[in-house]
């Protein structure tokens, strides 16, 4: 089991997100920046920064800080996702059900909040949380941003114009997390314990609805293969990670990878190696989870499945809850920060060998 | 701290409904009582059922000839304030997280221990070991901390001083029951006894040497220093040998320096040196004849420089005092080091420097077993009232006596008798004490602190993870209360809840959180979340409830609209264990197969529609005040074009009009009842069918 390394920061991480680097810069920044959301009684946004380790003079002294806070502002709510739109933009979901924009500016060092609307509500007028939002992959100017919530509801809104944000109700239990699967079509898991796809033209008709037929449990993350977009990763709630083929929409084939104790709070397909899934948990740990062997593709349901490895990683002072982590797209070292229940950044630099930049 | 909320907040503030009480925005001045209620003003409060937090209103009653008629009505609250004492400060968040990751993992070592015996006490010494390492490293990180804070108010210097004395108590419990106690090992508690000592009470400090020695380049610049005296006996009270032979040697050649004092400052240098050290490979026999030999070698020096010091002091009486002064400070510092009591006991400030030295150069072999007998008559000489907390426990702790030390390290913080009645239950010494305490000190304490961090929105799981691993009945009754009320604010904090009552077998109340978040669904709106909710506790009533209101809502509205929710559920069943009770649920069943025959019907396969249709009657899972509708829907299918029900479907049809008939004609109200034309058509249909059907088969 390896070790994360870990800077206290006294409230509970539960959300987190890279910047994409700045245009002209990227892969030559020697200051690395993401965002941090919390709750619980600290609910705010933190802006850090971190040296890049592509560029390290030395070894770094390890009583140094993993990263040191730019600046933080309030947030309406726990932060429940934040998508980094561009350098300067972001995007929040709330456990209020509000859906707010922030404006960032990593130079000045300053994050301002900018606007928000009210996506999602409970039909006797309660408040309910939003669990996770995506933003749609068209590369337009005028981005649209999908939410999902604890209504039941999906709620697309484009952020020139926030305010008419467009709701649908599509599943009786709570929506648990979403991802885009190609620009028009997005998926989310639900507590029920399937996987619902969606056209964004007809949002509010169900194109196909997946479960698990071997042990229906309740699904808590989704995220699609960067380039396959029938291949979806899935997290339970029973702590194991599913990859689904779902290009027979009649059959899917599932492979089942077991791989944590607990509920999966996020999933992502390695973006360095997408034949690795990542996936933190409930159980305290990050596991990375090679779910394919090179050319091999996944195994069908029921097939004893190839020697896979799982390399698992924790830290004896995080005891509770890993709830989010991102990957950092831009660097050559595989660097990798979460943020956990416990109150700490967790944080894995492991130079990739096999990364090639040209 | 008080925070201002305008209207209620999650607190219901309760309030006597016959005294009506009115209050305007704002807050009224405070007052005596006699005042308050001259002016029919009083205080409305609720207590927060998991923190110590209040919620609190200024009410004013009205007089009775005021109210109108309407005395149920009340004017809302206008202002609840939220009182509360926080017991855990934010800057301790890191260092509670830190060290409750620490517990947890000393748990889990201890659990392995146990089921493999022929390791545990292998593992357990070693894995305690490291694990009082950490829990101390945790303790030195919130001191730097806390040290590092600039320009630090009452309370932080005050948690400065906790911390060190958490230290401090907790090094010498490491050193007394876990470093020297190593089973086979007969080890010597003196150098880490004097390590400790160094350790956590500084003397002499770092820059006083910095300041002595940089700011004296010269052996004379040196001997005229006044800080250096009590600083070289304080090397020697403290066992600083080398650094001591060091500074004596350098003093050495000072011009200002008597001829005698330079040369017994020479001698005592290299003596300093000599100094043995006992090792692991020497046998104690060879150690003490060779301390033996190096005592009577510094008690020669002792009584050569007393003598001298004798005479001189009659001699050179006009001279002034420096001569004196260096050779009085090598007497002091001789008679110290050859274990003179007494002379300890004239320098020693502290009563841990006079213990530390009586150790080091009186019983240099001493072992832990010794502590009690050398404390005792150590702190007779101090007057015990002034004894700090830190004091007391320290003493109690060297004294064996386990029970008072657990008493003032609560005294200290709840944080520390805590941890350390686990630790000390861990190395099977609070057996000892146990009979002393009404209740397990363990589980008391631990359970102590676990509720503290309860009412803490950051904390509830490290509360609970507290109570839970507290492994005694109490613990775990103490839990189940607590987990119940524990704000379920989204649902990823609801499956958390849920996973603790999982890891702690809470059964009871994991029914009751399902329970709870089922009708927090069912309010909402969210019915398929509810049943699935009340579908883990296999709460029949309600799903049939909420049935009863789907049902209801379609016949109303006439839109077959709940399809969705019924897949939610029915996807969602398989999650719970006895899924097979949800699926069995007549009422659930019902609403499925309706929903199905009216796809089937919208289709146009009538005569699937129509088997599902009977199906439903015929395995009597539909409500009797259903029974109506689903005759009625039947009307189409016995019209219809084609034949759908064979002449026994058709009697089975007739069968179960017949029976709600006579049950309506048994009820003298007819409120539920079908419209009689409805019936009649019916009835007609029927006959046509059968008719038909005779003529078909």
């Amino acid at each position: 089991m390896s070790k994360l390394q870990v800077q206290p920061v006294a409230r509970k991480v539960t959300a987190i997100s890279w910047l994409p680097p700045r245009a002209g810069t990227a892969y030559t920044d020697t200051d690395l920046y993401f965002v941090t959301g919390s709750g619980a009684k600290h609910k705010e946004l933190v802006l850090w920064t971190t040296p890049n380790p592509d560029f390290a003079q030395s070894e770094p002294d390890s009583t140094n800080d993993l990263a040191t806070v730019v600046s933080k502002v309030p947030h309406n709510g726990d932060v429940q996702g934040i998508i980094a739109l561009s350098p300067g933009l972001l995007a929040t979901a709330s456990s209020t059900g509000i859906i707010s924009v922030y404006n960032v500016g990593t130079e000045s060092g300053s994050m301002e909040f900018g606007e928000s609307v009210t996506a999602h509500k409970f039909s006797n007028g309660e408040v309910a949380g939003a669990t996770s939002l995506a933003v749609q992959p068209t590369g337009a100017l005028d981005v649209e941003v999908a939410s999902c919530g604890e209504d039941g509801r999906i709620a697309f809104t484009a952020l020139s114009r926030l305010k008419e944000s467009q709701g649908y109700d599509v599943d009786s239990t709570v929506i648990t997390d979403l991802c885009w699967t190609t620009p028009t079509q997005l998926a989310i898991t639900t507590r029920g314990g399937q996987i619902k796809i969606f056209d964004r033209r007809m949002p509010s008709e169900i194109l196909a609805a997946f479960a698990n037929s071997q042990s229906s449990q309740a699904l808590e993350s989704i995220a699609v293969h960067p380039s396959q977009p029938f291949r979806l990763a899935t997290g339970t709630a029973g702590g194991s990670v599913l990859v689904w083929d779902i290009r027979d929409m009649r059959q899917p084939i599932i492979e089942e990878l077991t791989v944590h104790e607990a509920n999966v709070w996020q999933v992502r397909f390695d973006p360095a190696d997408s034949t690795r899934v990542i996936s933190c948990s409930e159980d305290a740990s990050i596991a990375v989870t090679q779910w394919a062997t090179e050319g091999r593709g996944a195994v069908a349901l029921g097939v004893a499945p190839p020697e896979r490895g799982v390399r698992r990683l924790s830290s004896m002072f995080n005891a509770l809850s890993i709830n989010c982590f991102d990957v950092c797209p831009s660097t050559r070292t595989h660097l990798l920060v979460a943020g956990s229940d416990s109150g700490n950044l967790l944080m894995e630099k492991t130079v990739n060998p096999d990364f090639k930049l040209f | 701290m008080q925070n201002r909320h305008t209207g209620t907040d999650r607190f219901v503030v309760s309030r006597d409904k016959e005294a009506v009480t009115h209050l305007s925005p704002g807050l009224f001045p405070a007052g005596r009582q006699s005042e308050w209620s001259a002016q029919n003003r009083t205080l409305i409060f609720s207590i927060h059922p998991l923190n110590n937090k209040t919620a609190l209103a200024v009410g004013g009653k009205k007089t009775r000839e005021s109210l109108g008629n309407d005395t149920l009505t009340f004017d809302q609250d206008q202002r609840v304030h939220i009182c509360g004492i926080s017991t855990e400060s934010d800057s301790r968040l890191a260092f509670i997280n830190d060290t409750h990751a620490v517990f947890v993992a000393l748990q889990q070592l201890m659990e392995e221990a146990d089921v493999d015996d022929s390791t545990a006490s292998a593992v357990g010494i070693k894995g305690l070991v490291k694990m009082s390492v950490l829990y101390r490293e945790a303790m030195q990180r919130q001191s730097r901390v806390l040290a590092d804070i600039g320009d630090p108010n009452e309370f932080i210097k005050e948690e400065a001083e906790t911390f060190q004395a958490m230290h401090a108590v907790w090094h010498l419990l490491e050193i007394i029951y876990l470093t020297t106690n190593t089973p086979g090992l007969s080890t010597s508690i003196v150098p880490h006894f004097m390590e400790w000592l160094n350790a956590n009470f500084p003397a002499p400090l770092a820059e006083d040497a910095h300041r002595i020695a940089g700011g004296s380049p010269t052996a004379d610049d040196l001997a005229r220093n006044e800080l250096l005296w009590p600083y070289l006996k304080k090397l020697a009270l403290r066992g600083h040998v080398s650094v001591l032979g060091n500074m004596l040697e350098r003093l050495a050649p000072s011009q200002l320096l008597s001829a005698s004092a330079a040369r017994w400052a020479r001698s005592l240098s290299q003596l300093c040196r000599k100094m043995p050290l006992s090792s692991s490979e020497e046998t104690a026999g060879s150690f003490n004849s060779r301390w033996r030999q190096w005592n009577e070698e510094l008690r020669g020096h002792a009584t050569a420089i007393g003598s001298l010091l004798g005479g001189a002091g009659e001699k050179d009486e006009s001279a002034g005092g420096d001569k004196d002064k260096a050779l009085e400070t090598l007497f002091a510092i001789s008679e110290v080091m050859r274990g003179d009591l007494d002379a300890i006991a004239a320098e020693g400030e502290i009563w841990q420097d006079i213990m530390g030295a009586t150790l080091l150069y009186s019983e240099p072999t001493a072992q832990a077993d010794r502590l009690p007998a050398l404390v005792g008559a150590i702190i007779e000489q101090f007057e015990e009232s002034a004894f700090t907390e830190l004091d007391r426990a320290l003493v109690a702790l060297l004294n064996h006596d386990l029970a008072e030390f657990l008493v003032h390290c609560d005294h200290i913080d709840h944080w520390l008798s805590a941890h350390i009645s686990d630790l000390m239950d861990h190395i099977s010494v609070l057996d000892i004490c146990r009979r002393v305490f009404v209740v397990d000190p363990r589980e008391h304490y631990l359970m102590a602190l676990g509720e503290s961090y309860l009412g803490h929105e950051d904390l509830w799981r490290v509360g609970l993870d507290y109570l839970g691993l507290c492994r005694t009945v109490a613990g775990a009754l103490v839990m189940e209360e607590y987990v119940t009320r524990i704000p379920l604010d989204s649902d990823r904090k609801a499956e958390q809840v849920l996973r603790v009552c999982e890891v702690y077998k809470l059964d009871c109340a994991r029914d009751r959180i399902h329970r709870q978040l089922g009708r927090q669904k069912w309010q909402r709106g969210r019915l398929g979340a509810a049943i699935a909710h009340f579908a883990q506790v296999c709460d029949h009533d309600s799903i049939g409830l909420i049935c009863d209101q789907i049902w209801n809502a379609y016949i109303s509205s006439g839109e077959l609209t709940y399809g969705p929710t019924i897949d939610g559920v029915m996807a969602s069943s398989s999650l719970s264990e006895g899924s097979g009770s949800l699926l069995h649920h007549e009422r659930l069943q019902f609403l499925s197969k309706y929903r199905d025959f009216h796809e089937l019907y919208a289709a146009g396969d009538f005569v699937e529609a129509g088997k599902v249709l009977l199906s439903i009657l015929l395995c009597e899972i539909a409500p009797a005040y259903a029974l109506g509708d689903l005759l009625v829907d039947s009307i189409p299918l016995l019209e219809g074009d084609t034949l759908v029900f064979s002449s026994e479907d058709t009697f089975e049809l007739m069968r179960v009009a017949e029976s709600l008939a006579q049950a309506h004609m048994k009820q003298s109200q007819q409120d539920g009842a079908i419209d009689r034309s409805e019936m009649n058509i019916f009835n007609v249909a029927c006959t046509r069918n059968l008719a038909r059907s005779f003529v078909m088969f």
